[in-house]
């Protein structure tokens, strides 16, 4: 068994040396003339962003064109680990999540790009997301944080104050049960299915609490809350939300709900949807997510809240000619330039502070001043710490996110469990 | 004295014939098989003892891999969810399959539609059907537990939602998939059953019941001994339904080894391990394929 | 060799009853079936009224089983947002080669694994049998990489070599060749046929129920398969009807309506062909050549 083992291994290798010998590099030369860099990214028909920067870029850097290659939204991550275990991904690729960063920077996969990091404004969030053994592997040219939506029109239906930023979670809650007995329908809130809406906030906002611990007893103070309010009928029970695919968009959207936590990405949906009729029309803004206690509440402080930032980073294989433009494009993606090009087709870029005024000026964006406070003004914690075991861990949390919110479990033998299986399972191991 | 040897000789060269002809009718196939997967698959019995990594990092650590898995809580829960889903999905679906073939091997009226109706699980997207089916489960209004509320079911089970109901509902959809799928191979081997042994049954006097056991029954042999195999392969290897249906949820209640191997590959780059959950996948598998062929051998040969 | 008709099972199947009765337990059996012809189709039906949904409709507390309004609209919309006739037309390519090649060489190495007696048959079989065993996903890389080197990735060939060489075909034939009688092949090589005569002109004939079903399950195994094409085709122009479906409901993904419009259209087709095949399984071919 062994020998014939070998000989296969032995064949494989043979047969590969062969191929590639024959496979030779064909890219085009070094710095000076044009030059043609690849970017991936995904679904360039909704997601305008990648062509916006290489658009942009070219325009700034003529001699340099910036080639799309298209991957699939879903399942970004599995076409790329393919790709470049066989040697043929792109020159720069968007870092999708930042649970899978430590794959590729792990994996050696990624260029030190430090210099680039180095020469950002210190307004640009989540660089150090991307920096593990002393060095910056990735650039954030986008930061999308998590916000309080609110149907202004309901609110004023049901004759309910609105938001004003001094919210805690027990404020939250309050307002959600109230809506829910005046309005005599829609919900209270929409609580959508992930497991971020409970434990991003958890995670963020309370003092000491990390993944990387194994101690998983943060969550449940919030845990026990959002039971409360599914129990009270003030937010779709988790199992009728995932047994019947509902959708946020839809939810909130549609009426369903007054409330809603989501990321600020949502901010260009709701308006391209309210625009094209898919959404109802309604006055809307969105406000800090409320907080865990009042020290981090009103317009004077800085709200505590969570999101992870979309990088760029790039490969190691590109040709060494090409490396000096692919830094000068990351420079520029995570730079002004780049977050007002972004800003004006309705991301959130890395740099909020740079672009307000770009943002805010697009039609259907609500106009209030809550509103520019949200967008601007937060300390904003990554959902997925950069860890060796945080893809781990978070498939751990993950069953227990669902183990909780169906009701299969009570909140403290979930958590008991989950802090055994992170034990045993990952940290340990 | 010479006659020993020459028939010795002659009975091999017969064999180096065979073989030949054999393996001349295997080339096409075999050829194609053994450079496209046999390699790959051969190179994961030497990935399953390294702690390889997606990007070619493959360190040879020989048994931590399996001494991990040994002590994996959650392994044992995936092989657990996977033989409950096993023991009962081949059974069911083997019966279902058989019923429906039988059913629809007559001159009926329409049978063209209803044979037709029968696959049509299989070849709907599997997305639009777990939506359905999930749809159909949901606990506060599916029609499903309305129902059961209608016939006096003070508590209806949350079905999906529920991590004591959660297999069995994706029990029901993963038989209701493939029953038409089995029926096919089975109305395939209905065909080979001559005519002549059903008339000669029914001059001895035996009843439709007698006939199923004494003539169906064993005609199906070869195409029951395949769908058998069939059955247990695919449902050691359930993925795409449990994915779309549950997720592996609530909990790990429905968390299945295909899932797992998933997992621990894509989603955490431990793709050595992976490739060890997987021999133990393919060697629990394996085992009983192979028993299920000694079975039949003994079988056929009595 | 002449093939002539079956009689017809259900000829002994059915018992003679009185008239009346019969008719009468024919006319509730006839209702039985429609009724389950209805259940199993729910799904579908689920799938081809949500098709005719504005977006935010398709997924409602409770369910609505009637659209209202109803959106034509969306059967030209997505003809116009994706490019639904190239993924047929490369699907349809791939369906008929993979197809061919698959009850091709699966046919021919089930003879050679059924009738032909060699050393190390039953070993090199249970290889074939526990490739099967082996979950893709987890030696999806080594083989990509493997297909990469042969510059197969990217390319429709590499969904013809993932596909066409499986196990599955090989062991469906050999089972169905088994039942049929060596004594019928004996009477054959005396009569001075070769081997691969008898292949092709006895065994053929004689399988074709076992092919018709052969040929159906790998059409609809490579019309509905996703993660080969995922994973090898990234140029849009090589894409078939599932990865753009599913690349369309991920670049799409609020546009429910839509998806399910696209999945009624890339069912249809197999329905179609499974409608004409399915007749194969009734001539009962096999059974009456054997006497020929």
């Amino acid at each position: 068994m062994k020998r014939s083992l070998t000989a296969v291994l032995g064949a494989t290798a043979a047969i590969s040396l062969v191929l590639t010998g024959c496979s030779g590099a064909d890219d085009e030369g070094s710095a000076g003339g044009p030059q043609t860099l690849t970017l991936a990214g995904w679904s360039f028909a909704t997601t305008p962003e990648f062509k916006t920067l290489a658009d942009g870029f070219h325009a700034a850097h003529p001699d340099v064109t910036v080639e799309l290659k298209e991957y699939d939204a879903a399942n970004y991550d599995t076409q790329m680990v393919a790709d470049l275990a066989a040697g043929k991904a792109p020159d720069i690729y968007a870092q999708k999540t930042l649970k899978n960063f430590y794959t590729y920077q792990n994996g050696k996969q990624l260029v030190d790009v430090s210099d680039v990091a180095s020469g950002l404004a210190k307004t640009v969030g989540g660089i150090d997301s991307y920096q593990a053994d002393g060095k910056t592997w990735a650039v954030p040219y986008r930061q999308d944080s998590w916000v309080l939506f609110y149907n202004k029109t309901l609110f004023d239906k049901a004759g309910v104050k609105l938001p004003d930023g001094s919210w805690t979670w027990d404020d939250y809650a309050a307002t959600a049960k109230e809506l829910t007995a005046k309005l005599n329908g829609p919900k209270g809130d929409y609580e959508h299915i992930w497991q971020s809406t409970v434990q991003g906030f958890a995670l963020a906002q309370t003092p000491g609490a990390a993944i990387e611990s194994g101690d998983f007893g943060y969550l449940k103070p919030y845990y026990s809350r959002v039971l409360d309010l599914q129990n009270a009928g003030a937010q779709v029970k988790f199992g009728d939300a995932t047994t019947n695919n509902l959708t946020y968009q839809s939810q909130f959207g549609k009426q369903s709900a007054a409330m809603m936590l989501m990321g600020s990405w949502y901010i260009a949906t709701l308006r391209k949807q309210q625009g094209s009729g898919e959404a109802d029309k309604f006055d809307w803004g969105f406000a800090p997510a409320p907080q865990l206690d009042k020290s981090t509440t009103g317009t004077s402080a800085t709200p505590v809240t969570f999101g992870d930032p979309t990088g760029l980073g790039i490969n190691p294989k590109i040709n060494k000619g090409k490396l000096a433009s692919a830094k000068a494009f990351l420079a520029y993606a995570a730079g002004v330039d780049g977050a007002k090009a972004l800003a004006g087709i309705g991301i959130t870029p890395a740099d909020t502070e740079a672009v307000r005024d770009t943002f805010f000026k697009l039609d259907g964006v609500p106009q209030d001043d809550l509103s520019k406070f949200a967008f601007t003004k937060h300390e904003t914690k990554p959902e997925n710490p950069v860890s060796k075991h945080t893809a781990a861990l978070q498939n751990v949390l993950s069953d227990t996110h669902t183990a909780i919110m169906s009701g299969s479990k009570d909140v403290g033998a979930a958590i008991t469990e989950a802090q055994n299986r992170a034990k045993n399972e990952v940290l340990n191991k | 004295m010479t006659s020993m040897p020459l028939a010795r000789r002659r009975r091999g060269r017969q064999v180096w014939r065979d073989t030949a002809v054999g393996w001349s009718f295997l080339l096409p196939n075999f050829a194609g098989f053994a450079l496209l997967t046999l390699v790959p698959v051969a190179l994961l019995f030497y990935y399953a003892f390294t702690s390889w990594n997606v990007f070619g990092g493959a360190e040879w650590t020989g048994l931590d891999n399996v001494r991990q898995m040994l002590h994996d809580a959650s392994f044992r829960t995936a092989l657990r969810n996977t033989l409950y889903y096993t023991v009962f999905h081949i059974p069911l679906t083997l019966v279902a399959a058989l019923a429906l073939a039988l059913l629809l091997n007559r001159r009926l009226r329409g049978v063209a539609f209803f044979r037709t109706v029968a696959f049509f699980p299989y070849i709907t997207s599997i997305v639009a059907l777990a939506q359905v089916w999930n749809m159909l489960f949901s606990p506060g209004y599916g029609p499903i537990n309305a129902a059961l509320r209608g016939l006096g079911v003070d508590h209806p089970p949350g079905w999906t939602t529920s991590a004591d109901w959660s297999m069995p509902a994706v029990i029901v959809v993963g038989t209701w998939r493939e029953m038409g799928y089995y029926m096919l191979l089975f109305l395939a081997g209905l065909q080979t059953i001559p005519g002549q042994l059903y008339e000669a049954a029914k001059v001895d006097g035996a009843n439709a019941w007698q006939r199923l056991r004494a003539v169906t029954i064993p005609g199906l042999r070869p195409t029951t001994f395949f769908v058998v195999v069939m059955l247990t392969i695919g449902s050691f290897k359930v993925f795409d339904l449990i994915l779309v249906m549950t997720n592996g949820g609530p909990g790990q209640s429905t968390l299945v080894l295909s899932q797992y191997i998933y997992q621990k590959g894509f989603v955490e780059n431990q793709f050595g391990y992976a490739s060890t959950v997987s021999i133990a996948l393919f060697l629990i598998c394996f085992g009983v394929t192979a028993a299920q062929f000694l079975i039949n051998r003994r079988g056929s040969d009595s | 060799m002449t093939l002539r008709h079956a009689p017809p099972v259900e000829r002994v199947s059915l018992e003679p009853l009185p008239r009346r009765r019969r008719s009468g337990y024919r006319f509730l059996g006839y209702a039985a079936l429609v009724l389950a012809a209805a259940a199993v189709l729910l799904p579908f039906y689920w799938m081809a009224m949500s098709s005719l949904k504005a977006n935010n409709d398709v997924y409602t507390i409770p369910v609505r089983w009637l659209p209202d309004p109803v959106v034509w609209r969306n059967y030209l919309d997505i003809w116009q947002k994706s490019d639904l006739t190239t993924w047929l037309k490369n699907t349809l390519i791939l369906s008929v080669v993979v197809t061919f090649l698959q009850v091709l060489t699966g046919s021919f190495a089930a003879y050679g694994f059924a009738k032909v007696r060699f050393p190390g048959r039953t070993a090199l079989f249970l290889a074939y049998i526990g490739t099967l065993a082996v979950p893709w996903q987890s030696y999806m890389i080594p083989q990509f990489i493997l297909f990469s080197k042969l510059h197969l990735s990217d390319t429709l060939w590499a969904i013809v070599a993932l596909q066409a060489f499986g196990a599955f075909g090989v062991f469906l034939m050999k089972q169905y060749y088994e039942s049929i009688p060596d004594e019928l092949l004996d009477a054959a090589r005396i009569d001075g046929m070769s081997e691969y005569g008898i292949w092709r002109r006895i065994m053929l004939p004689l399988s074709v129920p076992a092919l018709a079903s052969l040929t159906l399950l790998t059409l609809v195994s490579t019309w509905n398969d996703y993660m080969g094409p995922l994973i090898y085709l990234r140029s849009r122009d090589l894409w078939t009807i599932q990865i753009g479906l599913k690349t369309f409901v991920n670049t799409y993904n609020a546009e429910y309506a839509l998806i399910m419009t696209g999945s009624v259209l890339s069912v249809l087709p197999i329905a179609i062909i499974f409608l004409l095949g399915q007749r194969y399984f009734v001539e009962g071919i096999a059974s009456t050549g054997l006497k020929g």
